[in-house]
């Protein structure tokens, strides 16, 4: 084929992959060539992550082996205390429903969680990711993603037993966030950096009291993510613009440290919303 | 055979990105093995079959990052196509003359990426200069150890074979 050929293909190709990524929009899509890719590099991102994980394993048991004892008695007396405060928690969520049932107060579902391991996690350079394996049942589009210690982010993209999950500290990303202390909410979005300043939390106003070491948890407001989950601590509050705080969060979850994280079964809006937009539930 | 080969590369270039991000987190950030496969190939001079490799690779590294999907498709396929004209110019054998085409061509691909994200995103993260330059020069660096590896290997290759060339005639 010669050149001058080949420089019409050139051109035919990024014109097409510009228009592709016009479309697109910026978001993060689903695609057929991405899920295509996701099918493609799963099983090899899998296979790589099973070798540390099963040499650390069995480190651990080594180690294990010798605590074993000690962590049995350990575990026995927190089950016992547990138990107790179970009994009280239970008394209190009793308490809790009738009230509710008295002033007609529907409480959201709480959702069913499962766990599912993490075969490839980027979360230092500039287009972070992180890829899941989900086993015999799919991922759904937009399921929340936590850890034991809090949000880890969203699916955007799932493809057989794979499922790409855009992370919370993502420039793209946004969660409807809310300050434990006082309910203030307002907008968690990704900070563009690593550790304090990861995380940003947007419309605060100024009025609003706002301290470094407040906690903030998802608002339950963005129709994507149930409300109550940690997303990360006040590191830095800062008078950022006239109206606004400009407020730094240090992330809940250790990115580093993820092998294994739990889709959570919410969906927040009814089919009938999702279809119609918010007119279509009255 | 040589579509095979280059399934094999790219496959490699994966295993070996997978393998760097589960003992390194900042792998990725550091070296895009991806584009030093596009690169070497993309030395041989074929520009359709560089621009085709460079379109693959790139969305295969679009499936693992969170941008826009087609961003490195985009991107690699202009340094696939560049560095297969570059070669058909230019007669590129020493390891340095690589190092300073693979590095030249990682900068490209990131000022690329950086200018896309610009135009398509409203308020997009983008990387520090000092890491656009950390990855242009391990990227050089590694295109020209696998350059320098690969033609070591292909000269005791044709050595053995000669030698049995020899020794057949002898016999």
């Amino acid at each position: 084929m010669n050149e001058r050929r080949t420089g019409w293909v050139l051109i035919v190709v990024l014109v097409g992959q510009l228009v592709f990524l016009a479309i697109q929009g910026g978001r993060a899509g689903e695609t057929r060539a991405e899920k295509l890719g996701l099918r493609l590099l799963g099983p090899l991102a899998r296979a790589v992550a099973a070798i540390p994980r099963s040499v650390a394993d069995a480190r651990q048991d080594m180690k294990l082996r010798n605590s074993l004892m000690d962590e049995n008695r350990h575990l026995k007396r927190e089950v016992e205390s547990l138990r107790l405060r179970l009994l009280r928690l239970s008394d209190v969520q009793g308490e809790m429903l009738r009230l509710g049932d008295a002033v007609r107060y529907g409480t959201p579902p709480a959702g069913q969680i499962r766990a599912v391991d993490v075969v490839y996690v980027d979360y230092a350079s500039w287009l972070r990711s992180l890829v899941v394996y989900t086993g015999n049942v799919p991922a759904r589009k937009n399921q929340p993603v936590l850890s034991a210690d809090g949000l880890v982010g969203r699916v955007v993209t799932f493809s057989g037993a794979y499922a790409k999950v855009q992370l919370v500290t993502d420039r793209a990303a946004g969660v409807g966030g809310m300050i434990l202390r006082n309910r203030r909410q307002g907008v968690v979005r990704g900070g563009g950096g690593r550790g304090s300043s990861a995380l940003e939390l947007d419309y605060v106003p100024l009025q609003a009291d706002v301290r470094e070491g407040d906690q903030v948890l998802t608002a339950g407001i963005d129709g994507v993510y149930p409300r109550g989950i940690p997303v990360g601590t006040i590191v830095k509050v800062e008078g950022g613009g006239q109206l606004f705080h400009k407020i730094q969060l240090a992330p809940a979850v250790d990115f580093g440290a993820l092998d294994q994280v739990y889709l959570l079964d919410y969906d927040a809006l009814s089919p009938a919303m999702k279809e119609n937009g918010p007119r279509g539930h009255s | 055979m040589d579509t095979l080969k280059l399934i094999a590369a790219i496959a490699l270039a994966a295993l070996v990105h997978f393998v760097g991000m589960s003992l390194w987190p900042g792998f990725a950030r550091s070296v895009d093995v991806f584009l030093v496969v596009v690169v070497l190939h993309g030395l041989g001079g074929n520009s359709m079959s560089a621009l085709v490799v460079g379109l693959v690779a790139g969305l295969l590294q679009d499936t693992l990052t969170s941008g826009p999907f087609g961003l490195f498709g985009f991107a690699d396929t202009i340094v696939g196509y560049i560095t297969a004209r570059l070669a058909q110019r230019l007669v590129i054998q020493r390891p340095t003359g690589v190092l300073a085409v693979v590095g030249f061509a990682s900068a490209l691909q990131q000022a690329v990426a950086v200018v896309l994200t610009l135009v398509l995103l409203p308020s997009p993260e983008l990387p520090s200069p000092l890491w656009v330059a950390v990855r242009a020069g391990a990227c050089g660096i590694l295109g020209m150890a696998i350059y320098v590896a690969m033609s070591n290997w292909r000269r005791s290759s044709e050595a053995r074979r000669r030698g049995r060339m020899n020794r057949l005639r002898m016999g």
